[in-house]
């Protein structure tokens, strides 16, 4: 007699069926226990895969950002393409006065200066000197003031061969250079410390703060750095100021040389490079 | 196999990608595992959550929530002359 054999269902819950959430579930339960017992253990383990996480959503996002922001980037292209012709147009304008200034005879060299690349910085050349690529062969002469981006002044030409040039940066130790400081603008004389580092000493109750910007002589007051620190001691009636440079005089990718009249004082020594 | 390969991606998906695609394919993934809901709610719990945040870990209370209704509409599925 043939038997058929009907396997016990239940009607809730089929072995079948839920053999893989369950074991799931069990796996879950394994990772809390081992988080709340062993915390560290469960994020040393974790840390690589969340970290792996953070560099797919990165690139992701950038990779969706892509097609996402192409009517933004279409925006800003015909933007620059708007500022370049601008750009362009004034560029024929200055071309044209600076035509006009030559056919005065006026140098143009004396008043727009000698571009010149920085081959040397600190610390392949002597401490808080530059050398640069601009010697008597195109006109740097000693005393000339040398500028950086923005037209901050960096430095004065202490030496000069018939290729190359030596600057002394204003942070060099025994440049003093004298300049301005403040809302008042109050007169002082900074003084380098080397590192690229400035110091000046002022009256306490110029009441001089942090933040405050250090000017020095040349075409109008130019920015030499920023007041990071004012050491006060109470014995004292003055105060240290801790000067900043404007730029990091390390770093320059170049300098312009002008003869401004040698408006900073510079006594540092003079040697060969 | 498929629900191998489902609930491993629904894990993956739990540290890798956005909570609501998550959430998504454990609801529609309950109709055949019905403790996963519950089992990703322990985890994503395990995962994210801090008491200081929040005093009760809601993924955990909605992972069992969803458990519950997948195991009910299952059981009304096999009793009912519809098979699910």
């Amino acid at each position: 007699m043939k038997r058929t054999f009907l396997a016990k269902r239940n009607a809730l819950l089929s072995s079948t069926d839920i053999s893989w959430d369950v074991a799931a579930l069990a796996c879950v339960i394994i990772i809390l226990l081992v988080r709340i017992i062993a915390p560290y253990f469960f994020w040393y383990v974790f840390t690589p895969v969340f970290r792996v996480s953070d560099a797919l959503t990165e690139k992701s996002q950038s990779f969706i950002n892509s097609f996402g922001d192409t009517a933004a980037l279409a925006s800003k292209n015909e933007q620059l393409a708007n500022e370049n012709a601008a750009l362009a147009v004034e560029n024929k304008t200055l071309s044209k006065k600076l035509s006009d200034i030559s056919s005065l005879s006026i140098s143009p060299m004396s008043s727009i200066g000698i571009l010149a690349g920085v081959v040397a910085s600190p610390p392949e050349s002597p401490y808080d000197t530059l050398v640069v690529d601009a010697g008597k062969d195109k006109g740097v002469t000693l005393g000339m003031e040398a500028f950086g981006a923005g037209g901050v002044p960096v430095g004065v030409v202490s030496s000069v061969l018939d290729d190359f040039s030596r600057i002394t940066l204003i942070s060099a130790p025994g440049t003093d250079t004298v300049g301005w400081v403040g809302q008042s603008n109050l007169s002082l004389t900074i003084f380098g410390v080397g590192g690229g580092a400035m110091n000046a000493t002022v009256a306490r109750s110029a009441n001089i703060v942090e933040g405050d910007t250090v000017f020095v002589p040349g075409p109008g007051m130019l920015p030499v750095g920023t007041v990071t620190r004012v050491d006060k001691d109470p014995s004292s009636p003055s105060v240290t100021l801790r000067i900043q440079p404007a730029l990091n005089l390390f770093s320059i990718p170049w300098v312009l040389l002008r003869d401004t009249g040698a408006a900073l004082t510079i006594s540092a020594t003079s040697t060969t490079i | 196999m498929m629900r191998v390969i489902l609930t491993l991606f629904i894990f993956i998906s739990v540290i890798f990608f956005p909570w609501p695609l998550t959430a998504v394919v454990t609801i529609i993934s309950s109709l055949y595992l019905p403790f996963l809901p519950f089992a990703i709610g322990i985890f994503a719990d395990t995962l994210y959550y801090t008491p200081q945040t929040s005093f009760i870990p809601f993924l955990t209370i909605f992972g069992a929530i969803m458990t519950c209704a997948a195991i009910l509409v299952r059981s009304r599925l096999k009793t009912s002359i519809i098979r699910g």
